[in-house]
């Protein structure tokens, strides 16, 4: 069973489609990475899984179920765009007032325990419009995490958080995802964030899935290369080139693609009269690949 | 923590749900200061309304009084539903035009706040949502009868107003008033449900249907008819100070019956559409 599964889901405004015969598939208990540029259409079906906006066409079931099923609603969390809460009151009030919506038995309790996990404590009963940009981010996650959720929909959560705020939510993420088992379909542009948590990615471009993976796929996809410096860049990127299959100048540095030996790059630059000053092996991450994707330099 | 074998997903029932959303409804009514200043608003109006009955005039001669009696500022003598001098409109009828207004703002802070987008991400239907909002409102709308009803009589007792009347249509024009409560409400929530995305429209449509001006126009044309009685204000203008219980039944039939056709028509508006 899978937790979300979408199939040709389209929704145009005014006759654009932000979201045109998208395919998804999350599998229970995954936290999908859900990447994509700006309007690429991943906010539009985060609302459109959440009900929030009605699709043009289109199928979306969670946990095999209609998404519109209030069995299968209740146990959905989300966090899209804001928190969702009255300005005016407390954090302590807006959390109750969802605790009674979704018919939670001990209130307190529960509260009390979202409020932990976000670690916000001893922030009850201060108002919201006091609390600062990440508290707000939290709250809207503790809201989110109310009734134990077994689908967490988050939408750049980490979104204009300071260093400091995305070290706290990163905590909490791993907290949710390791301690609470629930799927958590997650969207970030911090790439490098979502790669220290994601199960499994979806890219999505132009409101079209371009490529669902697994970590362990990708991991497996990502290549390795390694990047050298020598005095004579230029000279030593056409010798490359010549015995190499893929070679890159990036960042300053030389990069040999999918070469696991290093020591066979760095003889034959030597015995061609080319000092190597500085090597070192790598594997692309989450964000080059992505970059490798979206450019159509990936595979 | 479940894993895929033992996710449990039980439906709540109907009124599971409602009992959710409505909670969650009274919950924000009792704990947010607008409920409070629009209770203190209608126990206002009625004390100023009576009070301005005594006044003098700029060279100290008597004004001429707008209510002989103090119960004339709750319901007028007579339904009349045309435009026949301003102390015809001056009564408890006016805690539906400012009981509109605070309808607007109460769920145009759901929209404005995004709280709307907590309740439909979770198992709450949009019939709900109107059902609950309506509900919730015509109790806010009630009290506020009531507090209109202490405001006139308190005002009346500091101005020495006579308060002459026979009882038993007094209790039957108040209780008309505040069935009528009901229809108001749900004419406004699905006013709200409309304009969702202009605060400002809401509000100006809300005031524009609570002041009764389409019936008095109507009514200005056609005279006093009891078909009038059909709509809201007409109902609002029957509930007077001559009422039977006929009166109490026709207002809370009119009252249920456009709660009704409001509730469906703004349900299956807000199912349609999407949520902002």
């Amino acid at each position: 069973m899978n937790a979300i599964e979408i199939r040709n889901l389209s929704k145009s405004f005014r006759g654009l489609y932000a979201v045109d015969n998208l395919n998804m598939t999350v599998p229970v208990g995954a936290i999908y990475g859900f990447i994509g540029e700006n309007g690429s259409g991943k906010s539009t079906t985060e609302k459109l899984v959440c009900g929030h906006l009605v699709p043009d066409g289109g199928e979306i079931k969670l946990f095999g179920r209609d998404y519109t099923d209030a069995g299968v609603r209740v146990r959905v969390g989300a966090l899209i765009e804001n928190a969702g809460c009255f300005p005016s009151s407390s954090v302590y009030q807006n959390l109750m007032m969802q605790a009674i919506n979704l018919g939670i038995a001990d209130r307190e309790g529960e509260i009390n325990r979202v409020l932990k996990i976000v670690r916000m404590e001893d922030s009850a009963h201060i108002k919201f419009k006091s609390c600062s940009l990440g508290m707000k981010q939290r709250i809207g996650i503790a809201m989110a995490l109310l009734g134990s959720p077994a689908l967490l929909i988050l939408d750049e959560p980490i979104n204009g958080l300071d260093t400091d705020g995305m070290r706290i939510m990163r905590e909490i993420l791993v907290d949710i995802t390791k301690t609470y088992g629930c799927t958590v379909l997650i969207s970030s542009h911090i790439l490098g964030e979502l790669e220290k948590i994601a199960t499994h990615y979806g890219i999505i471009r132009q409101g079209k899935m371009i490529m669902e993976l697994s970590a362990k796929e990708m991991e497996s996809r990502a290549r390795i290369f390694t990047s050298l410096k020598t005095e004579n860049m230029r000279g030593a990127f056409t010798l490359l080139k010549e015995k190499f299959h893929s070679v890159r100048e990036e960042e300053g540095y030389l990069r040999v693609y999918d070469i696991d030996d290093t020591e066979t790059i760095v003889e034959y630059l030597y015995k061609k009269g080319y000092v190597v000053s500085e090597v070192k092996k790598n594997k692309i991450g989450l964000e080059e690949y992505y970059i490798e994707i979206m450019s159509g330099k990936g595979e | 923590m479940e894993n895929s074998r033992e996710l449990k997903f039980e439906s709540p029932s109907f009124i599971t749900r409602i009992k959710g959303m409505l909670g969650v409804d009274f919950y924000r009514l009792f704990h947010t200061p607008l409920f409070y200043i629009f209770l203190g608003i209608a126990a206002i109006i009625p004390a100023m309304l009576i009070a301005m009955t005594g006044m003098s005039g700029p060279n100290g001669e008597p004004s001429t009084p707008l209510f002989t009696n103090v119960w004339q500022a709750i319901a007028a003598d007579t339904p009349i539903y045309g435009f026949e001098g301003i102390e015809k409109y001056a009564n408890m009828n006016m805690v539906f035009i400012f009981g509109g207004i605070m309808v607007s703002i109460f769920i145009g802070h759901d929209y404005k706040s995004g709280y709307v987008k907590q309740l439909f991400t979770t198992h709450a239907k949009k019939e709900d949502y109107m059902i609950s909002k309506s509900l919730t409102c015509a109790f806010a709308m009630a009290c506020m009868c009531i507090t209109y009803l202490f405001g006139a009589v308190v005002a009346g007792l500091l101005t020495k107003t006579s308060f002459s009347v026979n009882v038993g249509n007094l209790v039957c024009a108040i209780l008309g008033k505040v069935v009528m409560s009901l229809g108001w409400a749900s004419l406004y929530t699905f006013l709200n449900i409309i304009f969702r995305r202009y605060f400002g429209v809401s509000i100006a449509s809300s005031f524009f249907f609570g002041t009764g001006v389409l019936v008095i126009g109507v009514g200005s044309i056609v005279g006093n008819t009891p078909l009038l009685n059909f709509f809201l204000y007409g109902s609002s203008v029957f509930a007077c100070l001559t009422s039977t219980l006929l009166n109490v039944i026709v207002c809370l039939i009119v009252s249920v019956a456009w709660a009704g056709i409001y509730i469906t028509v703004g349900s299956h508006i807000l199912s349609k559409s999407d949520v902002y």
